[in-house]
C-alpha cells in the first residue's frame, strides 16, 4: 500500500514537531534545575564567606547580659553601641586611623608609581640583563620578608627611621615593600597587552620617552592601577608583622596593632573577672568578645567601606588588567 | 640607536634596580653574613664575633621549638595548597557563568581578600568566628540524619569544618583563575560543543589546559602566602628569637634555613610544572 506524499509529509512535520517540543520541554526544565542548583551553591558559599561578618557584627552590639545568655543567638536584647565606644576609646582610634592612612594608602599609592613605571619598562624594552632583572624579580617575590628583616631593622635604625613611616613608605617608592614585586608582575603582563600603536603615534610627534609614559601610557594603566591599590592598600593595612618590627612606640602603632594590643587587654581583664568571681558562677567564665569584635570592626571598617565603593569597579578591572597572563 | 633604547630601558627599570640593592641584595648577603656570626651589644653598638655553622647545627639540635615548627608548617602548606587550587577553581568556574546577581555574588567571594589578610583572621579563628559552628552544632546534624545515613554524616561535617579555613585563604586565588578563564575564547568552546564534546570533556580538553598557567601561578602563589602568613609557626618562632630574645644571629640562620627549605619546594613545583607549560608556549 503506498501512502499519499501528502499524508507522509503530514504525519512527518507534525512528528518531528513534537518531538522537538518535547525535547525543548526537557531541555528547558533541564536548565531550570540546574540554574536552581547553581544559586543554591552560590548562595551557601556566600553565606560561608559572610558568616563571619555577620557573627562579629552580632557580638560587638550586644551587652555582657547577652553574651552570657544562651537563648540569645543573633539578635541583641537592647540596641546599643557602647562596645564600640570602649573599643574607640581604648584603641584611641583616630590616631591609629591616621598612621595606618599614611603607613597604607600612603605606601599603596607610591607602589602605583613606582611599580607602574618599572612595569612598563619591562614589558615594552629589551636591554642586557633583561632575564636576570626579571628572574631577579621573581625571586624577590619568593624571599620571605622575615629572611632580611634583622639586616632591614638595623639598616633602618642606622638611619634612624624606626618609629617613622619612612620603613613602609620609602621601599614602596623603589618599586619593593610589602609584595612590591608582584605588582610590578602585574603591570607587566597589564602593558604587554596595550598595542604599541599608540606610542609610536607619540614618538612620531616627537615626545621623548618619559613624556609618552607618563602622558599615554601610565594613564591608560588606570585597570591595573586600580587591582594594585586595593591589594596593597589592604595588605598593608592587615599587615601585623611589618609595622611591630619598626613601629614600637605606642602613638605610632597603627589600627592592626592597637587591635592586638586591645585584644590582650580584654582578655586579660576577662580573665581577673573570672578569677574574683564566687564558685556559684563557675561555668559562666566572662569574656569580653563583644568589646573584642567591636575592635576587630573598627580596626577593619576603613578597608571594607572602600571595597564597597570601588568592588565594583574593582572586579572588571581584574579582569581587564591581565592579572593572571602566562 | 640601539644603545639608546637600551638607556631608555634602564631609565625606567633602574629605579628598581637600585631598590632591589638597598632592600634585598644587601640586606640579604647581610643576613647571611651574620647568621655566621654571634652578635652581641654592647656600647659600641653591635659586635659580631665569627662562629661558624654553630647556629644551623643549634637549629637542628638544641631548638626544641623549630624543628616540629617547621615539621607543621610543611604538612599544612602539603595538605593546604591542593584543596585551596581545588575550591578557588571551583569558585571561579561557577562565578564565571553568564548568570544574573554574579556581580553580587563576585563582590561576597572577595570579601576574604580584604577581611582574611594578617592579624584579623587569626583573632577570628581564635574565638572560632571563622568556623562554622553550623557544622558542628545546632540542628545540622539531626536535620541531615534524614537524608544522609549516619555513619559518613559525622567525618563529612568535621572535613566542612576544616573546608571553611581553605575557603578563607582562596580570595586571591579565585581571583586570579577568573582573570584567565576570562581570556579563554567561547568559540573553542562553541567548536567543541559541535564535534559532540560534553561538558566534562571540554574542561579538561580546554579550559583545564589553557588555564595551567594559571594554575602554576596560584599555586606559587598559595605556597608563599601559607610560608609568610600571621598565624605561621616558624614565623613567630623567628620574631620571638629576633625581638624578645635579641638574638640577631641565630635569628638570621634561622631565617636562612626557612628560606632554603622555600626554596627548594618551590624549585620542585617549578619543574613539575616546567614540562607542561612549555609545551603551552606559542599559544599567545
Amino acid at each position: 500500500m503506498k501512502e499519499a506524499p501528502l499524508d507522509y509529509v503530514k504525519r512527518n512535520i507534525s512528528g518531528r514537531l513534537e518531538a522537538g517540543l518535547r525535547h525543548s520541554a526537557a531541555k528547558r526544565s533541564k536548565a531550570i534545575v540546574s540554574s536552581l542548583v547553581y544559586y543554591f551553591v552560590l548562595l551557601s558559599l556566600s553565606f560561608v564567606f559572610v558568616y563571619p561578618l555577620l557573627y562579629m557584627v552580632s557580638k560587638s552590639l550586644m551587652q555582657s547580659w547577652d553574651v552570657a545568655d544562651a537563648t540569645v543567638r543573633w539578635i541583641p536584647t537592647r540596641f546599643s553601641l557602647y562596645n564600640y565606644q570602649v573599643a574607640f576609646a581604648e584603641m584611641k582610634y583616630w590616631q591609629g586611623f591616621l598612621n595606618s592612612v599614611v603607613t597604607s594608602f600612603g605606601s599603596a599609592a607610591l607602589q602605583i608609581v613606582s611599580c607602574s613605571l618599572i612595569g612598563y619598562g619591562f614589558a615594552r624594552y629589551r636591554f642586557p640583563g633583561y632575564g636576570l632583572w626579571l628572574g631577579l624579580l621573581v625571586f624577590t617575590f619568593l624571599v620571605p620578608p622575615q629572611t632580611i628583616v634583622v639586616p632591614l631593622y638595623m639598616f633602618f635604625s642606622d638611619l634612624g627611621w624606626i618609629n617613622t613611616h619612612l620603613p613602609f613608605v620609602v621601599p614602596a617608592a623603589f618599586g619593593h615593600g610589602l609584595q612590591g614585586a608582584l605588582f610590578v608582575l602585574i603591570f607587566i603582563q597589564f602593558y604587554r597587552r596595550l598595542p604599541g600603536v599608540l606610542e609610536e603615534a607619540a614618538r612620531i610627534d616627537g615626545a621623548g620617552h618619559m613624556r609618552t609614559y607618563w602622558q599615554i601610557m601610565f594613564p591608560l594603566g588606570r585597570p591595573a592601577m586600580l587591582v594594585v591599590f586595593l591589594f596593597s592598600s589592604v595588605w598593608h593595612w592587615n599587615d601585623n608583622f611589618q609595622p611591630s618590627t619598626y613601629l614600637q612606640l605606642p602613638p605610632f602603632y597603627n589600627l592592626a596593632q592597637r587591635m592586638s594590643g586591645f585584644y590582650g587587654k580584654a582578655n586579660m581583664s576577662a580573665e581577673q573577672m573570672s578569677q574574683s568571681i564566687s564558685a556559684e558562677a563557675i561555668g559562666m567564665a566572662p569574656t569580653l568578645i563583644n568589646q573584642i569584635m567591636a575592635g576587630v570592626i573598627l580596626s577593619i571598617l576603613p578597608i571594607l567601606l572602600m571595597y564597597l565603593f570601588v568592588q565594583r569597579y574593582f572586579v572588571e578591572s581584574v579582569e581587564r588588567s591581565g592579572i593572571a597572563g602566562e | 640607536m640601539r644603545w639608546r633604547h637600551f638607556l631608555e630601558g634602564y631609565s625606567f627599570v633602574g629605579l628598581w634596580i637600585a631598590g632591589f640593592f638597598l632592600f634585598m641584595a644587601i640586606p640579604l648577603g647581610r643576613s647571611l653574613y651574620y647568621s655566621f656570626q654571634e652578635l652581641k651589644t654592647s656600647r659600641e653598638g653591635l659586635i659580631a664575633e665569627y662562629v661558624g655553622t654553630l647556629h644551623f647545627r643549634a637549629a637542628f639540635t638544641v631548638d626544641v621549638n623549630f624543628l616540629p615548627l617547621l615539621r607543621e608548617t610543611m604538612t599544612t602548606m602539603l595538605s593546604h595548597v591542593p584543596l585551596v587550587l581545588v575550591f578557588a577553581m571551583i569558585c571561579a568556574l561557577l562565578l564565571n557563568r553568564h548568570a544574573r546577581g554574579r556581580m553580587f555574588f563576585r563582590g561576597i567571594f572577595f570579601l576574604p581578600v580584604i577581611i582574611a589578610s594578617g592579624t584579623i583572621l587569626k583573632k577570628l579563628m581564635e574565638q572560632g568566628a571563622a568556623q562554622l559552628p553550623i557544622f558542628m552544632q545546632y540542628d545540622l546534624y539531626s536535620k541531615l540524619r534524614l537524608f544522609i545515613p549516619g555513619d559518613g554524616l559525622v567525618t563529612l561535617l568535621e572535613y566542612s569544618d576544616s573546608l571553611t579555613l581553605v575557603m578563607w585563604d582562596s580570595g586571591v586565588q579565585i581571583l586570579i583563575f577568573l582573570a584567565g578563564l576570562q581570556t579563554i575564547s567561547p568559540q573553542l568552546y562553541e567548536a567543541a560543543k559541535c564535534d559532540g564534546a560534553t561538558k566534562w570533556e571540554s574542561f579538561w580538553k580546554i579550559t583545564f589546559p589553557m588555564i595551567l598557567p594559571m594554575v602554576f601561578v596560584n599555586t606559587l602563589f598559595t605556597m608563599v602566602n601559607s610560608f609568610t602568613k600571621a598565624d605561621n609557626g616558624v614565623m613567630n618562632h623567628l620574631r620571638t628569637v629576633v625581638f624578645s630574645n635579641n638574638n640577631y644571629g641565630y635569628g638570621s640562620a634561622l631565617g636562612w634555613i626557612y628560606f632554603m627549605m622555600i626554596f627548594m619546594l618551590l624549585g620542585i613545583v617549578f619543574l613539575l610544572f616546567r614540562k607542561s607549560l612549555t609545551s603551552m608556549e606559542g599559544r599567545g
